[in-house]
């Protein structure tokens, strides 16, 4: 009984549906002559002589560069875990509680070690799911994800991660398995994960994305992947920014905990003068200068700082905040995200 | 962030769907029988030039073979301490093995057994090769056969730098305004040298040091399995020892962070090495020491660490070769 077992999460902390058309069935169907054919390897049983050996190295070297590129290092004020980038936009899927949040702010680490300013998307907290959006402009390196569910019980696959934290010199680690057992929400495989894989991809032999590293037992053998159903069922909330489900990979967050960071005075002809800005906070991420004059907090008229706080109270962490501000005489809209206080 | 969470709701939902679940038999699994099975001209090579490393009757590590009159490489940290130390090779066991000579900067033993007639491994030409790369090393074993496991080369070639940077494994007295010895580590370089607690480190290698910051600057370029020069004051005589650096990380026992936790049996001496390859072969750290073999069936490294659950350290075969040329060489290797 593996579920027994304790599962431990692989976020380090420096210190560790199918909604498959039946038109892409029948494709696939037919595609067996692509050069994304099923492997005749992953219909093998076991493999039975070294052709079927250099077979599985062959397609994995040949899928390994392009992977990797793609795969990421997220690293967050706490901690550090993997991802990978599913669009030349710089979408990045990881885990849930790798992000542990929505909007939150966060620095993706290209494999060359290019530093990108990144917002955490939407997440499953029951689930393990979650987005990330890189700010800066694309194109980056990017990987296809198997929308067609087509992993089968025993397939060869490999997964990459940041393993302990990012390291240039050694780079992201790689390593190979089967998948040996397939759940509902889980894929296991025997690709060995530890602390900073968290998030880091499971490729199929082709290199197409097919699970997101989860969480590990006790034994060597038990390595949990969230598969890509569970992204492409939610895609959209997902990339909308919404927390879904309720679940332990992460806390849904709490009313009047929110946080913008700055302190404002009324003035006299309306609005809040903004006196203080906090450093690295929600409000001076978002654009907000000292002495800047907010007029109006999502929408609403402000006039006084009561006012301001009676609407924090009823936000929460990762909500998103429209400040219309005069500066200088201009106006002008700034977005702000709550952080947690 | 907690440690750990129980899987309990995860079970629920999937007892609703048992036909759902599917699960791989562990024969066709990675380090399975069957998986293995295809290895079996690899596996023959660790059967006649692998080596068993036995300390009584506990297999303790393995080692190549290099020659076929006896001479055997072994990871020198995991074999060093053996009262009773033997050698399996292929079916036959060698007791009176005797350690010639060690390089502390690899962590290599040359070991000799009586025996004539062994089958040295062959040298692969290259450790270069493209991650992904199929390799081969030490599994289980019996008493008459080698068993195998199977990875590939995970990451990029490199140094491993010392964990913690190299030191004497001492703790000294206060924040280190003086460097009078507070504590001596079990099984350091200094507890081997004969520092002990209440000593004053004078000098480091001829260089007059007060704080612990003067020695941390003589001890910043060095590597572990280097020697330094110290000299130390007791009650009014001085004394000058040659002290062994090492990782400083491994010579105290901490706890160990999280990935430590969670990796099992893991080696002592896992950095400080001037350069490794790695790999993903799963395994504990007894199965360091051996070969690490390509696909031809020739030595492309030699195990040296068990870093943590999901990385282990090999020698490439280019360092490996000169070392053991270097060890054959010193006057400790002579019969």
């Amino acid at each position: 009984m593996e579920y027994s077992i304790h599962i431990l999460i692989l976020k380090i902390l420096m210190k560790p549906f199918l909604i498959v058309l039946s038109v892409l069935l029948v494709m696939t169907g037919h595609s067996s002559a692509a050069p994304d054919a099923r492997p005749y390897v992953n219909d093998k049983k076991a493999p039975e002589n070294r052709k079927d050996l250099e077979v599985i190295q062959a397609a994995l070297t040949h899928s390994l560069p392009k992977a990797r590129s793609a795969t990421v290092c997220l690293e967050m004020a706490d901690g550090s875990g993997s991802g990978v980038i599913v669009s030349p936009e710089g979408l990045v899927l990881t885990a849930a509680h790798v992000t542990a949040g929505i909007n939150r702010k966060m620095t993706v680490i290209l494999e060359d070690g290019t530093k990108l300013p990144a917002r955490s998307l939407g997440l499953v907290s029951d689930k393990d799911a979650a987005m990330v959006q890189i700010l800066d402009k694309g194109p980056f390196p990017y990987v296809e994800i198997d929308k067609n569910n087509t992993t089968l019980l025993g397939d060869w696959v490999f997964s990459l991660g940041h393993s302990g934290g990012y390291d240039k010199e050694r780079g992201s680690v790689v390593r190979i398995g089967r998948l040996v057992r397939i759940a509902n929400m889980t894929f296991q495989s025997d690709c060995t994960l530890i602390g900073g894989d968290s998030g880091g991809p499971l490729f199929d032999l082709n290199g197409k994305l097919i699970g997101i590293h989860s969480r590990v037992g006790q034994q060597l053998q038990v390595n949990m992947h969230v598969p890509m159903h569970v992204y492409l069922e939610n895609w959209d909330a997902l990339q909308k920014g919404e927390f879904l489900g309720d679940g332990d990979f992460a806390k849904r967050p709490e009313k009047g905990k929110g946080f913008l960071g700055m302190a404002t005075e009324p003035r006299k002809e309306g609005g809040l003068r903004v006196t203080k800005v906090g450093k690295s906070g929600p409000a001076e991420d978002g654009g907000v200068k000292d002495g800047d004059v907010v007029l109006k907090f999502n929408g609403t008229k402000l006039d006084s700082r009561e006012q301001m706080q009676d609407l924090l109270k009823e936000m929460s962490e990762g909500d998103k905040v429209l400040l219309e501000i005069l500066r200088g005489g201009s106006p002008l809209t700034l977005t702000c995200y709550l952080s947690a206080r | 962030m907690r440690a750990e969470i129980s899987f309990l709701a995860g079970c629920l939902l999937f007892a609703g769907h048992a036909a759902a679940q599917q699960s791989l038999e562990s024969e066709y699994r990675l380090a399975g029988n069957q998986t293995v099975m295809a290895f079996e001209e690899q596996r023959q090579v660790l059967q006649t030039s692998s080596a068993v490393m036995l300390n009584g009757r506990k297999e303790i590590g393995y080692g190549i073979v290099i020659s076929n009159d006896g001479y055997v490489l072994t990871k020198a940290s995991e074999v060093i301490t053996a009262a009773d130390l033997s050698v399996t090779v292929d079916r036959t066991n060698y007791t009176g093995a005797r350690i010639l000579v060690v390089d502390q900067t690899w962590d290599v033993a040359l070991v000799k057994i009586e025996a004539s007639g062994l089958v040295p491994v062959v040298y692969a030409e290259t450790s270069s090769v493209p991650q992904g790369t199929w390799v081969v090393s030490n599994g289980a074993t019996s008493r008459l056969a080698r068993r195998l496991l199977a990875g590939i080369v995970s990451a990029k070639s490199r140094e491993i730098p010392a964990s913690g940077g190299v030191g004497l494994g001492i703790v000294l007295k206060g924040e280190g305004e003086t460097l009078e010895i507070a504590e001596v580590g079990d099984k350091s370089g200094a507890m081997e040298a004969g520092l002990q607690k209440g000593d004053f480190i004078v000098t480091a290698d001829g260089k007059k040091v007060e704080t612990s910051a003067d020695l941390a600057d003589v001890l910043k370029d060095r590597k572990a399995g280097n020697r330094i020069k110290i000299t130390y004051r007791r009650k009014d005589e001085e004394t000058t020892v040659d002290v062994l650096l090492a990782a400083r990380a491994e010579m105290f026992h901490d706890e160990g962070n999280r990935n430590d936790q969670m990796s099992g049996d893991f080696s002592q001496r896992r950095s400080g090495f001037p350069r490794v390859m790695q790999h993903d072969i799963l395994g504990n750290k007894s199965i360091m020491g051996g070969p690490l073999l390509d696909l031809n069936g020739k030595c492309i490294g030699m195990n040296i660490a068990r870093a943590n659950r999901a990385e282990s350290f090999a020698i490439p075969v280019e360092d490996l070769k000169r070392i053991a040329a270097a060890l054959m060489a010193s006057p400790g290797a002579k019969p």
